[in-house]
């Protein structure tokens, strides 16, 4: 085992994918000479050259759509987006060129290709360098959606995600990159995090709540404090968004009988009302409560310290829901 | 017309290199264009074919096989909704385009997708949507493969409209494949109509060429009715990309005769003066590479019948093929929106 921060891990599994196979390929602005924004990509490309190592201009639409051809023509690229914000620009190539790709080709023409960059808020990035718009991916068929919490799911799921035949969205939550300390697989070992499997973090009896990305910290958090009063939550960490593990989730939910579930992205039209109306749908007898959400505002994730704080989820929000859940 | 080259210089006379064997060929690849479109039109007019929009290539024949018959064919296309004719030249079975335009279970996309958003990688047909601009981008993905194979001069030609020149893609992809110099040809079909949109509202510019400015890479704008304009352009084009000198963009200069598509005859002729479409009726090019052809001295009239003759039989088989071949099952809506191959279920 390797004791690695979140982003070393995702760093890890993209330069063991780039070793292992020749057919992968990154492509970013400043990933190559600078190592990218974040650093994720230092060292690249000295080691792999700049043909799979690309230097591009600001185009996210020519970056996204340089993968997408690539692929098309049986090639693996990584697109970094320096903010996953600026995914915006290539909107068109992920939902209607990527996401329809195989589905044009009858099938025969797959696109394996990941798109990722940071997300995320807490750190006053502001209005284009915080946001979690993961909702419009989640909500496009063909797309795949990750977020991981953990670097030994931040490595196992980046080498599924590379070596998965489909486009991902992966989100890395820049809060974590740093913050988040833990142990990873040797090398060796080849470790994959299968796409849309769920991971229970903490088990308990009470409430089940389902998070990804920072929210899962959150959470934890939550139910360390929460415990001391007698409350025990079990944490869902969804890992991947798309495809939904929602037989992890609803064999939690059969248990607990209570549902929270949190994000970090605006409340409406979110992963998590999918998540309510999926359980209403197959598991409404086993409630005893309301399903509930701790989400952000229906806002824009503000500069300001005191305007970022009101907007976006926080540890005690979760509490006092959990209190209210457990009270019902 | 105008003819506008590099530098001023006059392309070398490429077309004065072909075989007798050639010129039969090409004289009948643009007849099949021109009757491809015709029976299209017949069969949506008379209702055998039910469903979708029929886009004309009526007066464009020149541009798609002048631009297709130097390639190699190891080089890729991308064709647009006025290109369907190339779907064949670049070998997609004719029985395969047809089944496509009437959205059966063996059409490429198994009636997923209609008329030209289709490809087939293994022919080297690059997929388009209706974003006409976006594949541009998506051909130096396609390309930057190529590179990474170490193949660096299969070329890419990447057919678009004067109204997609307007579109972000467009920009993104020709930029970055001139600062890569990646040998993508992109053609402009100007036929001075996107839609109802007169090419003056899309580019302010005297010629689409003039964008070429921009990259740094060379811009031509010819006489898209002149197949041997056409041919001359392409080859000298092939020759730079193929060499690594990077994209070159070719404005062919030509005209919509019909509508937008077979739904948009009667507006058509509204939103266009008539003097014009008569103006450019004239310019047909097949009648003119006949001429051409006769001039040689190679051919008789006789040799040169008005349409040779098979074609026309050719593509009512394909048609009555695809007419009498399977529809899709319902169910399989829902295949091929994920490949498991490599990884889990929904």
């Amino acid at each position: 085992m390797r004791e690695v921060t979140f982003l070393e891990a995702i760093r890890l599994a993209l330069w063991e994918e780039m070793e292992r196979d020749p057919n992968v390929f990154l492509i970013g602005e400043d990933i190559g000479r600078m190592g990218g924004a974040f650093g994720v990509t230092e060292g690249f490309l000295e080691r792999f050259g700049p043909d799979r190592v690309i230097d591009a201009p600001i185009s996210e639409t020519a970056i996204i759509a340089t993968c997408v051809g690539a692929a098309a023509a049986g090639k693996r690229g990584v697109a970094e987006m320096q903010f996953i914000d600026f995914i915006s620009y290539g909107f068109d190539q992920v939902v209607n060129v990527a996401g329809t790709y195989l589905y044009r080709s009858g099938g025969k023409t797959p696109i394996p290709i990941v798109v990722r960059g940071p997300s995320g808020g807490y750190v006053g990035g502001s209005l284009y360098h915080s946001q979690q718009f993961e909702a419009w991916f989640f909500h496009t068929p063909g797309l795949k959606v990750v977020q991981p919490a953990f670097p030994d799911d931040a490595y196992g799921l980046m080498k599924a995600s590379i070596r998965d035949n489909n486009p991902v969205i992966f989100y890395e939550h820049k809060y974590l990159y740093r913050r988040i300390k833990g142990p990873i697989p040797e090398a060796h070992e080849d470790y994959i995090v299968k796409l849309g499997s769920a991971r229970i973090r903490r088990y308990g009896d009470d409430i089940t709540v389902i998070a990804y990305g920072a929210m899962v910290h959150f959470a934890l958090e939550a139910a360390q404090h929460l415990e001391k009063e007698g409350i025990s939550l079990e944490v869902i960490d969804l890992r991947t968004i798309k495809p939904l593990d929602m037989k992890t989730i609803l064999e939690s939910v059969r248990k607990t009988s209570k549902v929270l579930i949190v994000y970090e992205a605006p409340k409406t039209g979110g992963v998590g009302a999918e998540i309510a109306a999926r359980i209403a749908e197959r598991a409404f007898e086993w409630l005893d409560a309301p399903i509930m959400r701790v989400a952000a505002k229906d806002s824009f994730v503000p500069f300001a310290e005191p305007l970022e704080k009101f907007v976006l989820p926080s540890v005690e929000e979760i509490v006092f829901a959990a209190r209210e859940l457990a009270a019902y | 017309m105008r003819t506008r080259r590099k530098n001023g210089q006059q392309a070398v006379a490429y077309h004065q290199r072909l075989e007798k064997t050639d010129l039969i060929e090409i004289y009948r690849r643009l007849w099949f264009a021109r009757l491809f479109d015709e029976a299209l039109y017949d069969a949506k007019k008379k209702g055998r074919l039910r469903r979708g929009n029929v886009y004309s290539s009526r007066g464009q024949e020149a541009i798609m096989v002048g631009t297709t018959y130097p390639l190699r064919p190891d080089d890729f296309v991308s064709p647009i909704h006025r290109d369907m004719p190339v779907f064949v030249f670049r070998g997609m079975p004719l029985e395969q385009v047809m089944c496509q335009i009437w959205g059966k279970a063996e059409a490429p996309t198994r009636g997923k997708d209609s008329w030209s958003h289709m490809g087939d990688m293994d022919l080297g047909i690059v997929h388009s949507t209706s974003m006409l601009g976006s594949t541009i981008a998506v051909a130096c993905g396609v390309l930057w493969a190529q590179r990474l194979d170490g193949r660096r001069d299969r070329v890419l030609v990447a057919y678009t409209g004067e109204g997609a020149t307007a579109t972000g893609p467009f920009h993104e992809g020709l930029n970055f494949a001139a600062v890569h110099k990646l040998p993508l040809i992109v053609v402009v079909e100007n036929n001075q109509y996107a839609y109802s949109t007169p090419v003056e509202l899309e580019v302010p510019t005297k010629t689409v060429a003039e964008r070429a400015l921009g990259y740094g890479i060379p811009g031509y704008s010819i006489d898209g009715n002149d197949f041997n304009a056409v041919y001359d352009t392409m080859c000298e084009a092939l020759a730079h990309a193929r060499a690594g000198n990077g994209p070159v963009l070719i404005e062919c200069v030509t005209y919509r005769l019909q509508g937008h598509a077979d739904h948009d005859e009667t507006r058509a002729r509204r939103y266009r003066p008539v003097e014009e479409i008569e103006m450019w009726e004239k310019r047909d090019p097949l009648p003119r590479y006949r001429q051409y052809l006769l001039r040689t001295g190679l051919f008789t009239e006789a040799d040169l019948p008005e349409p040779p003759l098979d074609i026309k039989e050719q593509i009512e088989r394909a048609i009555a093929y695809a007419i009498s071949s399977p529809d899709p099952e319902p169910h399989t809506a829902l295949e091929d929106i994920y490949d498991e191959r490599a990884g889990v279920s929904l």
